[in-house]
């Protein structure tokens, strides 16, 4: 039986494949380049994201059993499936290092400041391994469990830190202009494009592949307004200059929120809540990365592709997160460097392939 | 034992020397033979499970008959059984083999001289356990009778309460020694499609010397074997039965035991209870979730106190950290530790206190937790905190109503107390996450587990979180099949809303 996930399942791993890393690490990186106006930069990379997304949706109607590495396999051949499948794999084993850093740094800089790195790499990679084993359709209902743990947590942070909002903290709009805040976004881009290329390799086991478009641009709607409730908050309560100053900016507001004088710390829930779009992130590079492997390999089954893929994206997260300095220049420099031409490229060229190719798409 | 296959000759004294091989020297099989003027014969059943009544009712019969016939011979021996035989079940067999079963089943089979055949006439008649509540599923409101050991009583159970001619009992023998009756439970054009078939597949290919209780057939026919959680529900109530069967599921009754299995089951039907459904839909409501509490409590309370205690004092409000402190200033043992040998001690107590014959049990219960407990405390070896803790997460556990459910808890407990004692947040989210993902990929009968909440169905949500008004639960289960509203239209109570319907009303 073929796996299939429904198209509500879809948009809540949209949700929390996004959501971890740019709820905190992205909005210290925006913050310390635009300030306050985070939150505009937020949407302006969803909009791009919710372009790229149909894109990706409506490229895959044409061949609605096929993923990305199938559609180029289909209209150029065998080597270019497989040049795609590399592609697709280098894309989220350099994903993995932010991931890592957005997963490590929550839990070691604020929780376990003693345990050693590798502990995390190694826990990470046992729970990931294990999700991406029992498939896509686990992963997605363990996405639905994770929306619902996004929507408890930002209830959570409002219910914590409303009472010190300062809505003088936003003000001027748009302070640095729209062009640079614009051109900010792409710490945003980062995030969504994480959901594009997921969209690219898994779209095919959604049901009905005429809602595809839908749910995909709902998706990325949905997850911006759960996550651009963080900036506004973080702009606001801790205002911008606080917020440029931590990788992990979230944590920080998250540690100030309290509810009366009694329950005057209770990130430890609100952490608990959040790893579940963490760990969501981590299954799902694996898994979408042992699939591209055996693609290259020409495996049929993606399970034994995943130690291999675990120990080379371990690898690589382990180096990064070793040097807090190298993680945040890797996150902020090379990482849109190297995901935006493959999230943007990626799907527009094979959207042209498509045109040209036109009657090969149709005979396939 | 090749003769089991034979059919039987029209020899008396050969039929009988067959069947007293076949049998052997048993003390509890019994051979009654008669000679009534030309007519001879001979009875076979089994002591204790044979009415021996009965028994003397046929020989009587027999002793009319020969007494008034010349010769048997002009008679067939279906004409015999329809004239002659009172009993309420009788059929003429040849096989051997089904006349070996019908006397290990407590039914008599007759032969007689110069007949190629032989009637099984119906006797069972054992002894057997009253109708009682059931002792592992309590209800404050609702009906009593609990199922017993013995399967027809069990199904008649199911019928008294849905007299439909659609419900039906596919009855099955498994086991090679011990030919355990197996009963599929199921309403006929209301259950899943394709559902009985995967059960009688299921149950087809089990191949095992015994059955002794539903326990064999629930491990061998379910999704998951290797998981702690139960994807089969068993239950010894006919309620939760009928229920079921009325929400187009099926049941397996087994011979010899009080415990039904019914499929599929979903996780949260093990944290429901029969008063949800026969009480006011707020206690309904209240009460489940109480229950919901209780679950959580009792998996994730220990080791979110370990891990508190041991990595993340700082998350603890100020003065709660303080008095927990003090209690603990003179632990000698690491938190971990602790709660390890008290979760096990109570486990330990428990264990005992079920084993011991009853009154023993509740003293060794009283000694273990108040003597032992107080000593510990009072000598320093453990803290107040930590037993006040192990006591809610015990009570909480109690509170879960499916028994092989709060089994599953306490083997849980014990993986995720370590993981939150040695990795603090780290390992208590991650143990908490993989225990998750298992929980979502296994299936019960080709239902995901955890559904209606992942995967989430809308429509299923009337019963799940809450229990809504009965007259609100307008459509069954989409397992169902065929007609799905269970409901009339409009069935509201309502006042009479004018003084005119009031008046009429009177």
């Amino acid at each position: 039986m073929k796996v299939k996930i429904t198209n509500g399942m879809f948009v809540a791993l949209i949700m929390t494949i996004i959501y971890a890393k740019a709820i905190g690490v992205t909005q210290g990186s925006l913050a310390r380049e635009i300030g306050h106006d985070m939150w505009i930069a937020t949407i302006l990379g969803t909009l791009q994201g919710i372009v790229m997304m149909i894109l990706t949706a409506a490229i895959l109607q044409k061949l609605p059993d096929q993923n990305f590495i199938g559609f180029a396999e289909a209209l150029l051949g065998k080597w270019a499936g497989k040049i795609v499948a590399f592609v697709i794999f280098l894309f989220f084993l350099f994903s993995f290092g932010p991931i890592m850093v957005t997963f490590i740094y929550h839990f070691k800089d604020y929780f376990l400041p003693e345990a050693p790195i590798y502990l995390f790499i190694v826990v990470a990679l046992i729970v990931g391994i294990f999700g991406g084993f029992h498939g896509l359709e686990v992963m997605a209902r363990m996405a639905l469990v994770g929306a619902f743990a996004v929507v408890c947590l930002n209830i959570l942070l409002l219910t914590g830190s409303l009472s010190e909002f300062d809505i003088h903290n936003l003000r001027p709009v748009m302070e640095k202009g729209f062009i640079q805040t614009s051109w900010a976004s792409r710490h945003y881009d980062t995030d969504w494009a994480l959901a594009t290329v997921m969209a690219g390799m898994i779209l095919p086991m959604v049901k009905q592949s005429e809602k595809w478009v839908k749910a995909g641009w709902s998706g990325m709607i949905l997850t911006c307004i759960a996550i651009t409730m963080w900036p506004i908050l973080e702009a606001a309560v801790l205002s911008a200059p606080v917020t440029a100053e931590y990788i992990v900016s979230c944590m920080h507001l998250a540690r100030g929120a309290h509810i009366g004088i009694f329950l005057h710390r209770y990130e430890l829930i609100m952490i608990a809540l959040f790893s579940t779009s963490s760990l969501i992130q981590i299954m799902m590079s694996l898994y979408c990365s042992a699939h591209a492997l055996s693609k290259i390999f020409g495996v049929k089954d993606y399970r034994p592709m995943l130690i291999p893929a675990g120990l080379a994206l371990g690898a690589f997260g382990y180096w990064l997160v070793l040097d807090h300095l190298r993680a945040i220049s890797f996150t902020e420099k090379e990482w849109p460097l190297i995901s935006l031409p493959i999230a943007f490229l990626l799907p527009i060229i094979l959207w042209t392939f498509g045109k040209l190719f036109r009657r090969k798409l149709s005979r396939s | 034992m090749d003769n089991l296959e034979k059919d039987i000759t029209d020899s008396l004294a050969e039929n009988t020397n067959i069947i007293s091989a076949i049998l052997g020297d048993s003390a509890d099989i019994n051979k009654r033979e008669f000679s009534f003027g030309q007519l001879k014969g001979v009875c076979f059943f089994a002591a204790g499970l044979a009415n021996t009544d009965q028994v003397s009712t046929i020989v009587r019969s027999f002793a009319v008959f020969g007494e008034h016939q010349d010769a048997s011979g002009n008679r067939t021996i279906q004409a015999i059984s329809r004239s002659l035989i009172l009993n309420t079940s009788v059929e003429t067999k040849t096989k051997i083999n089904d006349g070996i079963k019908g006397i290990l089943s407590g039914d008599t089979l007759v032969l007689l001289d110069g007949y190629k055949e032989y009637l099984l006439v119906e006797t069972k008649g054992w002894d057997k356990r009253g109708v009682e509540e059931p002792s592992t599923e309590n209800v404050v409101r609702g009906p009593r009778d609990g199922f017993t050991e013995d399967i027809r009583t069990n199904t008649s159970h199911i019928r008294r309460r849905i007299k439909n001619p659609d419900l039906r009992f596919d009855e099955m023998t498994i086991g090679d020694k011990t030919n355990t009756s197996i009963n599929i439970a199921y309403l006929n054009g209301t259950v899943k499609k394709g559902l009985v078939e995967e059960i009688k597949s299921r149950l087809s290919r089990i191949k095992i010397d015994g059955v002794l209780e539903s326990g064999y057939i629930e491990e061998l026919i379910q999704d998951a074997p290797l998981s702690p959680f139960s994807t089969i529900q068993s239950t010894e109530r006919p309620d939760k039965v009928s229920a079921a069967l009325l929400e187009g599921r099926a049941a397996i009754l087994v011979d010899n035991t009080p415990f039904a299995l019914i499929m599929p089951s979903y996780f949260w039907e093990q944290l429901q209870a029969p008063d949800d459904y026969y009480n006011n839909f707020w206690m309904g409501t209240f009460f489940r979730m109480l229950r919901y509490f209780a679950f959580l409590t009792s998996v994730l309370l220990p080791s979110a106190y370990v891990m508190l205690i041991s990595f993340h004092q700082e998350m603890i409000p100020t003065r709660l950290a303080f008095t927990i402190a003090s209690g603990r200033e003179v632990v000698p043992f690491p938190v971990l530790f602790e709660a390890l040998i008290m979760e096990l001690a109570f486990e330990l107590m428990r264990e005992a206190g079920l084993r011991m014959p009853k009154p023993v049990g509740q003293a060794v219960s009283i000694v273990g937790s108040l003597i032992i407990g107080q000593s510990a405390v009072q000598a320093g070896l453990i803290s107040p905190f930590m037993v006040i803790i192990i006591a809610i997460t015990g009570i909480s556990s109690f509170a879960i109503p499916s028994y092989s459910t709060s089994f599953s808890i306490r083997l849980l407990r014990f993986p995720m107390l370590i993981a939150s004692g040695t990795m603090g947040l780290l390992g208590f989210t991650c143990a908490f996450f993989m225990v998750m993902i298992h929980v979502l990929s296994i299936r019960s009968f080709g239902e995901p587990f955890f559904s209606p909440i992942a995967p989430f169905s809308a429509s299923e949500h009337k019963d799940i979180l809450v229990r809504v008004p009965w007259w609100a639960m307008v459509k069954r289960p989409r397992t169902a099949s065929g007609e799905l509203r269970r409901l009339g239209a409009g069935q509201k109570p309502k006042p009479p809303s004018t003084s005119e319907e009031r008046h009429e009303g009177e």
